[in-house]
């Protein structure tokens, strides 16, 4: 069968099916189990509404348990046994062997280092941009030139990087812009910017930072337009400066949704893969926990580390997670 | 004689396969043309033997493997780029034994056919050796590659043995002339066309034996003949021998180095690559024209043979049915070879095919070069640890570039392997 016509085939039988189980299931509960007449029509009728809600809350509570909580699970009892022992119990081996690594540790300290750079700058960077594009005849311009990058998948981004990234030897054209300069301006050799120790993180969260500062701004400038102009004219009839009135009037009242920006992109960094998977692919020190968990789980084969750390980046993004919800909940109410 | 037993086999499997046709699914790394190029050839296999064959191409081969093995859905032959893979899935009961006799086959009909059984040979889940893995479509990797028209302005000869290849090499500096392009560069694999050159040394320094003990870690990295290997290859990246000096090695890029040779004045006389290195050539190189290559030769004075290092992929049955070991056997005729060849980018060891099936020239040239080899090595850092093989020694060779002593970089490595551990 044609590939497009199997496609169409199966939204017809998914949304057909979709449709087939409200129907058929309010159909079974409101004639089969508690039909509305006879003597208990009543109580019937009470018991139903009280049975409905589940049945619409069903299949996304099935579909949660089979994609969520079961690989979860299943993840926690893998990181619990070892595969090179046909899948034998290890306890807390893997764990023991994962923290001994410095590969490992290497990997958190640089998600730490991720972690506090990148959420920081992006949201100061989105900040910065919103408040000064704000009245400009053409900033909205200048804001879709920084949103663009949102649109770019991680591994584009990664590559164009690159490629500003780019050395050639000495003496050479240099293709890449930063070398070019570097070159131009201090006449010293072409360097391998992702090569060089610790630095080399930073390059690479440059990256993550363009791609997110769009997002941030385009948030932040949204919380910006909202907030009441009285406060603002208010505070210029009390004299207050530019400054004044950006950190002691709008910075406060759009104080929840920086933290929402901040805990988003956080959530984003603490699951960073793609951008040093394609640039460094962990090398020269520049190993983070998800890469590290590829590796594990799939140039080492070794489901049991690759499961654990599966569990550590889970147990690291958890609390954000719940964080960021509440936040977001609090923002909207 | 050998004709007839080859129809022999081809009539035989045409007939089981008539008897009952069935459904061979074949599972491997290739995409795009190459896919193209591997279900021809399948193709022809399908219809000799009546089997319903198909082909499935992934980019991340190893990966899903693994994962549909364990899950109980694995192709019937999956076609592994690295043996280390296959090793393991052997010892875990994942591959089928491919039998005594295509052992023997192979020993016997592939150049240095010995080495090519060893390399599909691993522990079954028993602990007992088998042969398990079938070698078809290989790379040559001992190659160098030159430009024949500035050679026959300088008056250069090819060289015949190393001792000759530095000779040449002093030779070129004295006529102030830069021999070699070398360039390490190549994003998260920087470093690994450093490890070609250090398993060729190793082949052309040490007795195989020692290349294999070196390979499992029995030989630690840093022994004196590791670290003697590695300073042969700095031999030849000392600052008057290589474009740019040493420190220009590490950062320049494995496939922009070669265009050294095509510049005018030539910027280098001589780049060791693989047999794919053309694809970087300037637009409009043709091979065996305007650039050329020779076997990358052994010391005259070491008595080691005519080693070849290479890699290659290897089919292994994966989930058992009478049409997989049709397959096997099919693939030891010269037509499921000749067929390859006749496209593009395929070298093989078979001794029975005809040569005069290869599209070009060159492949030709090279399949020679992996013919008269009496050692094939594969490519030591894909049999090693991924954090070794894809990851220390790699950003080792860096540092060896950027002027570490090798004993310290060697050390590094069995360091990083020991804690693999």
């Amino acid at each position: 069968m044609h590939p497009a016509l199997q496609g169409l085939l199966t939204i017809v039988i998914g949304v057909g099916a979709c449709l087939a189980y409200f129907w058929a299931s309010n159909q079974i509960l409101d004639k089969v189990l508690f039909p509305a007449k006879g003597p208990n029509a009543g109580r019937n009728i009470n018991r139903a509404s009280m049975i409905r809600p589940w049945l619409f809350l069903f299949p996304a509570l099935f579909a949660l348990t089979l994609y969520l909580a079961y690989p979860v699970l299943e993840t926690l009892r893998l990181s619990l046994t070892d595969r090179r022992m046909g899948g034998a119990w290890a306890g807390f081996d893997n764990y023991s062997q994962m923290f001994s690594e410095a590969k490992f540790w290497e990997a958190m300290r640089n998600n730490m280092l991720w972690l506090v750079v990148v959420p920081a700058l992006s949201t100061a960077f989105g900040l910065i941009v919103a408040q000064l594009t704000d009245r400009l005849r053409w900033g909205n311009v200048a804001k879709s030139l920084i949103f663009m990058p949102m649109a770019i998948s991680f591994v584009g981004a990664s590559v164009i990087w690159k490629l500003v990234y780019d050395a050639r030897p000495p003496g050479t054209e240099q293709i890449g812009v930063l070398n070019a300069i570097y070159v131009f301006f201090t006449g010293g050799e072409p360097q391998q910017w992702l090569t060089i120790p610790l630095w080399n993180n930073f390059f690479l969260m440059v990256v993550l930072i363009w791609i997110q500062t769009g997002f941030a701004m385009v948030i932040l400038s949204a919380a910006l337009r909202g907030i009441p102009e009285e406060t603002v004219e208010a505070a210029i009839v009390d004299g207050a400066g530019p400054f004044q009135i950006f950190f002691k009037i709008k910075v406060p009242q759009i104080y929840p949704t920086i933290m929402v920006v901040w805990t988003t992109i956080t959530l984003v960094v603490l699951k960073i893969f793609d951008i040093v998977f394609a640039m460094t692919n962990g090398q020269w020190g520049t190993q983070v926990l998800a890469n590290y968990m590829f590796d594990k789980l799939f140039r080492a084969n070794d489901w049991g580390v690759g499961s654990a750390s599966a569990i550590i980046i889970m147990v690291l993004v958890t609390p954000i997670l719940v964080w960021n919800v509440v936040q977001a909940r609090r923002e909207m109410r | 004689m050998k004709t007839s037993l080859y129809a022999g086999v081809a009539l035989c499997t045409l007939g089981a396969g008539a008897a009952h046709a069935e459904d061979l699914t074949v599972f491997g790394p290739w995409l795009g043309p190459d896919q193209e190029m591997v279900e021809t050839v399948l193709d022809a296999f399908a219809e000799q033997s009546g089997h319903n064959v198909s082909y499935v191409g992934s980019d991340s081969f190893e990966q899903q493997i693994l994962v549909d093995a364990e899950a109980g859905s694995a192709p019937n032959v999956s076609v592994f780029p690295q043996p280390g893979l296959a090793a393991d899935m052997a010892s875990r009961g994942f591959l089928t034994p491919l039998g005594q006799d295509v052992a023997d086959w192979v020993a016997e009909n592939y150049a240095a056919g010995q080495s090519w059984v060893d390399l599909g040979t691993y522990a079954g889940p028993d602990g007992e050796d088998h042969l398990y893995g079938f070698f078809y479509k290989v790379d040559v990797k001992s190659l160098v590659w030159y430009v024949p028209e500035n050679f026959e302005d300088a008056g250069y000869e090819v060289p015949e043995t190393l001792e000759e290849l530095k000779a040449l090499t002093d030779q070129m500096v004295e006529d102030g002339e830069t021999p070699w392009c070398i360039g390490l560069g190549s994003g998260g694999a920087t470093g690994w066309p450093a490890t070609d050159w250090v398993e060729d040394m190793m082949l052309r320094t040490q007795s195989p034996e020692d290349y294999d003990a070196w390979v499992s870690n029995d030989l630690k990295f840093n022994d004196p003949k590791v670290v003697g290997a590695i300073e042969e290859f700095g031999w030849f990246i000392e600052d008057d021998r290589v474009a740019g000096g040493r420190g220009a090695v590490a950062s320049t890029d494995f496939r922009d180095s070669p265009k050294g040779l095509f510049a005018s004045p030539p910027q280098c006389y001589l780049h060791h690559q693989a047999s794919f290195i053309p694809a970087f050539f300037p637009e409009g190189t043709e091979v065996g024209l305007d650039a050329d290559f020779f076997y990358f030769p052994a010391y005259a004075e070491k008595d080691l043979g005519t080693p070849v290092l290479g890699a290659g992929t290897l089919w292994a049955i994966t989930n058992e049915n009478q049409a997989a070991h049709d397959l096997i056997a099919w693939l030891e005729t010269p037509e499921a070879h000749e067929i390859w060849m006749g496209l593009k980018g395929f070298l093989t060891p078979h001794k029975g095919v005809d040569p005069e099936a290869f599209s070009d020239p060159t492949l030709r040239k090279m399949n020679e070069i992996l013919l008269g080899a009496t050692t094939f090595r594969f490519d030591g850092s894909d049999l090693m640890p991924g954090g070794v093989g894809a990851g220390s020694f790699w950003t080792g060779m860096v540092d060896y570039a950027g002027g570490e002593s090798a004993e310290a970089v060697a050390t590094e490595i069995q360091e990083s392997w020991d804690a693999l551990k």
